[in-house]
């Protein structure tokens, strides 16, 4: 989850008259986990589903209305201009097909205005934007560049002096040679061409989606802004354009709108939309009955236009809310509105009567009597290594079942067998008191369109007297007296067991397991010294056959 | 204060008391013990800080062959004077009388001038009444004594003879009792065994103690009348991801996230119809073209909650309450406090009159009875449900609310194409962060670490 820093202070400024403690108490109920606080600044947590709340001023626009400062919609008030347009050529329907923006003016930016934008572009380029691909944004100082605008495809000798550089880099050299331009290069394909945006005066403003031109740089004298945000597709361009409108306007900007045009481009609209949801849904949801007026204010408190007509509620969602799928997501505005912590949790009687699975019964049973034979139940993961799994005892890794890019070496490959967990397990412990007897059930994963998974039990005894007769007891034993069936054991080989001591398990002549002495090169190179005995069934194939 | 002995101990301790300093030989003939029996019950005593033991070496002194001889007949020189003791006698009968200590005994009888010669005949002249060795060759006698107990002038005169003294240094074991033992009483019952006594430690043979943790979380549910349902640990991203809203393009389904497993994916992912709503459902919510194959790739599931949805998918009940319990799985980098495998408990209510309010309120009644009553909701963001809360919990241990179980209800964007039509309450959350704290662990690998030392001594009860 994305986190962002406040600073109380300034969140007062911007909220109004409010108390550092009722900030605090709230923003938890606006979904925003406090990760650590130090005097004035604070860590939060937010949803990417939220992402106005990447910056203050979208926490604080949530905060007015929670607390009833400031309630219903943010209205984006943009003055219609024809000063501004960008014309888009049909060379970059291929690439990257949209653009949309907006100018931004008289607004004031300190470096903690800054701080803020450049936070809420990244966090909207990593999370709607999927790393730039859907869609990547630029904020420009409108006052370096001359409209109108081209967004067209230039090829990879292109040069201009990109943001953080002071001298000229061509296309190529920026995507070989910068941080941005490796991580999101790729984004752009083997394509000669690549998207770039111009001014009048043929300078470069932007190279989407890697970088901006250094010209255009914002610093604390801009006082006006251009926005642009490019994409795969209009709408997903014009939901994060809206974020970005919406953050400026409550940062005190003044709008104006740019005119797009070209190659099935058009001007954002940034428009409200109408959703209905049923008083009775909201109420059957929430377990409430609340009136349709307490549901049309507690939707005004979570910023957001609603009335009422009968049971239904007309609600008005702005641009910037393209969160809002359905009316379940007005039910959840409703809720945060009304106040989570004004629910109260109730029980209703179960009209169900509950069950434990019979697999977790049989499988306790088994855990019942292997303690009564004097086994500890261990407990390893599923996911483990080759190490584990097949070079310290012995085995045929050909069909092993691996994971891919895991960041641990211990958890790459799924366990076929569980033996060689507790081996290891007997590795670890030699310095504790003998005798040592474990037992382990669990799963088993081979591959079989696509995969298998058994359940298997496996049990281990080490001691100095360990031996072939009290292995086999145990295991005949536990499935006798645990579940009434009985297995007998047939001379076997297999390369983790000692030759001459070992045998396959056999229940009804089908052979369902392994049992016998491990091998002592195995117990040498576990620096293990007394000898180990060992089993592993299938239990899929034995007590829990169906 | 009154002890409870073993006999062993009671008898060597009263013959202790009548004889203040003894070793393990004198006590055997006392206590009429064997020398087994002695031994084992002086180490009891000692171990209890009753008896004291003073081991020591010493010579122990008894008689050769002419050291016996002398004891028998007199040493030599008492033999010559008590044949003079009647008058002179001649040399050659002296000879004739004393044999092969003629020689010794004269010579020694001179030096000392006990006696006198004159032409062939000796007489005595002034003899002490007890000749030098005598006293302690009498007092050996046909005893084995220690050397202290001699008198050692007497003694050195008698180590000189040849045959006389045979010394052996022995190894002796001193026991007496400490001022405790002195004063203690002792329970005369006999066979009374020392309850008090340390024993040896027993290793229990016992289940894990997180399976402990699950089971008593299973048993929770079962009581508030939840069945439990089985799954797959592999499940196809269709499940997993697609059928649960996730979009294709979503960071959580990236490698770094979750498991994929190497170059397998499902034939089988769905019916036809489901894969076709599922598709829908994406398509017009998360604008992007949805790729069948990326939801063939096969996943270790990050939730168990594929499982439940798989269920309801194919049962679609109208009313119901279910659970599902088992191993989850996150490409992590392990730590103190994540693993890359963990167990998760999953449940779902479907009814039509299932609501946030009792959602909550069977949160609240998990809680109480695994013994946590301190705890509030708070909003949160699921990709699958809404409303969507989270519980915080606190712990007073550690003095700070915790995130526990998270909650909500099944999106219309996740029932609707499945074909659920009722609503579908659902919660979730990690079992090992409720046994941490159950069993005070900061360290949640030690859950599978199996160390004996930990599974061992870990209470059963917490």
């Amino acid at each position: 989850m994305p986190v962002v820093e406040l600073s109380y202070s300034r969140l007062q400024k911007l909220i109004g008259k409010v108390s550092k403690k009722q900030i605090s108490d709230s923003l938890p109920f606006l979904g925003l986990d406090i990760e650590s606080e130090d005097k004035d600044l604070v860590r939060v947590e937010y949803s990417p589903n939220r992402p106005d709340y990447s910056t203050d001023f979208g926490i604080a626009l949530g905060l007015q209305g929670l607390l009833g400062i400031k309630i219903g919609p943010i209205k984006l008030n943009v003055k219609k201009s024809s000063k501004y347009t960008i014309l888009v050529k049909s060379n970059v329907s291929r690439i990257r097909p949209f653009v949309t923006g907006i100018i931004a003016k008289n607004g004031k930016i300190d470096d903690k205005t800054i701080k803020q934008l450049m936070t809420m572009q990244e966090d909207l380029h990593f999370g709607i934007g999927r790393k730039r691909k859907k869609s990547s944004i630029g904020i420009h100082d409108l006052d370096k560049i001359s409209f109108p605008l081209v967004y067209t495809t230039t090829n990879r000798n292109h040069t201009f002096i990109p943001l953080n550089s002071e001298k000229e880099l061509s296309i190529s050299e920026i995507l070989d040679t910068t941080d941005v331009g490796k991580d999101y290069g790729s984004l752009l394909g083997q394509s000669s061409q690549v998207p770039i945006i111009l001014d009048e005066k043929q300078n470069t403003v932007s190279f989407p989606p890697i970088i901006n031109a250094a010209t255009t740089t914002v610093t604390t004298k801009t006082k006006n802004l251009f926005v642009e945000v490019t994409g795969l597709n209009k709408e997903d361009a014009e939901d994060m354009l809206s974020v970005v409108a919406t953050v400026l306007q409550s940062a005190g900007f003044t709008l104006e709108s740019v005119k797009i045009t070209g190659a099935k481009n058009s001007s954002p609209k940034l428009d409200y939309r109408k959703m209905t949801v049923n008083s009775s849904l909201v109420n059957q949801i929430l377990g409430l009955n609340l009136s349709s007026s307490k549901i049309v204010s507690s939707l005004k408190k979570s910023r957001l236009d609603a009335s009422s007509k009968g049971a239904n509620i007309i609600c008005t969602i702005p641009a910037y809310r393209f969160d809002i799928f359905g009316p379940m997501d007005l039910v959840e505005e409703v809720a945060l509105g009304y106040g989570i912590q004004n629910l109260e949790p109730t029980i209703s009687p179960s009209q169900t009567i509950g069950k434990t699975n019979s697999v977790s019964l049989k499988l306790k049973l088994l855990d019942q009597t292997m303690i009564g034979v004097g086994y500890l139940e261990a407990l390893n993961s599923s996911l483990t290594s080759k190490r584990v799994l097949y070079d310290m005892t012995n085995r045929d890794s050909t069909k092993h079942l691996s994971v891919l890019d895991s960041k641990s070496k211990e958890h790459t490959i799924l366990r076929d067998s569980i033996l060689p967990g507790l081996l290891e397990n007997l590795s670890r412990n030699i310095h504790e008191s003998y005798p040592q007897k474990m037992f382990e059930t669990g799963t088993v994963f081979t591959i079989k369109s696509p995969i298998s998974e058994k359940i298997n039990f496996s049990g281990i005894s080490a001691h100095k007297d360990a031996n072939f007769t009290e292995i086999k007891s145990i295991i005949q034993t536990a499935l006798n007296i645990g579940f009434g069936i009985k297995v007998e054991t047939k001379t076997a080989t297999n390369s983790t067991f000692e030759e001459g001591h070992c045998a396959s398990i056999v229940l009804d002549n089908v052979p369902i397991g392994i049992i016998g002495k491990i091998d002592s090169k195995i117990v040498e190179n576990y620096k293990i010294r007394v000898p180990v005995m060992g089993f592993e069934i299938s239990l899929s194939d034995s007590i829990l056959r169906t | 204060m009154l002890q409870v002995f073993h006999d062993i101990e009671k008898k060597i301790i009263i013959s202790l008391r009548d004889n203040l300093k003894q070793t393990p030989e004198s006590l055997e003939k006392s206590t009429h013990l064997s020398p087994d029996q002695i031994r084992r019950g002086i180490e009891w005593l000692k171990l209890k800080d009753l008896a004291i033991v003073f081991e020591s070496k010493s010579s122990m002194i008894s008689l050769g062959k002419n050291g016996i001889e002398s004891f028998e007949k007199g040493l030599p020189e008492r033999r010559l004077l008590n044949l003079l003791k009647d008058g002179p006698k001649k040399l050659s009968d002296l000879q004739k009388e004393l044999g092969f200590v003629f020689g010794p005994s004269i010579g020694l009888a001179r030096k000392n001038n006990w006696v006198e010669s004159s032409s062939d005949e000796i007489s005595i002249k002034n003899p002490p009444s007890d000749l030098p060795g005598e006293k302690t060759l009498n007092l050996i006698g046909n005893e084995k004594l220690s050397k202290d107990k001699l008198d050692s002038t007497d003694l050195s005169g008698l180590l000189r003879r040849p045959d006389f003294i045979v010394e052996d240094v022995i190894k002796t074991k001193e026991i007496s009792l400490s001022n405790i033992a002195k004063s203690i009483k002792i329970s005369d019952s006999v066979g009374d065994i020392d309850v008090e006594a340390n024993v040896p430690e027993v290793f229990v043979a016992r289940t894990h103690p997180l399976k402990d943790t699950i089971d008593e979380i299973r048993e929770i549910f079962v009581t508030l009348g939840f069945s439990e349902i089985l799954g797959n640990m592999t499940q196809s991203s269709f499940w997993n991801f697609d059928a649960l809203f996730t979009p294709q393009d979503h960071p959580a389904r990236e490698l770094q996230d979750t498991f994929y497993l190497d170059k397998i994916n499902a034939k089988k992912i769905g019916t036809p119809e489901q894969i076709s709503k599922v598709s829908e459902s994406h398509k017009k919510n998360w604008r992007y073209r949805w790729d069948i194959n990326e939801a063939r790739k096969m996943v270790l599931r990050t939730h168990t909650t594929c499982v439940t949805i798989k269920h309801l998918a194919e049962t679609k009940p109208d009313e119901a309450r279910i659970f599902s319990l088992g191993r989850v799985f996150r490409n992590e980098k392990v730590s103190y406090k994540h693993l890359v495998e963990f167990n998760q408990i999953e449940g779902v209510v479907v009814g039509k009159d299932a609501s946030l309010k009792n959602l909550m309120g069977i949160q609240r009644e998990f809680y109480k009875r695994i013994g946590i009553t301190k705890i509030k909701f708070w909003p949160t963001f699921f990709p699958y449900t809404e409303p969507s809360l989270q519980t915080m919990v606190y712990n007073e241990k550690l003095g700070k609310w915790i995130e526990l179980f998270g909650m909500g209800i099944f999106r219309p964007e996740v029932t609707k194409p499945l074909g659920i039509t009722q609503p579908v309450l659902a919660w979730g959350g990690g079992i090992e962060r409720i046994a941490m704290l159950k069993y005070d662990l900061d360290d949640v690998r030690e859950f599978y670490n199996n160390n004996l030392g930990w599974l061992r001594s870990t209470k059963k009860c917490q």
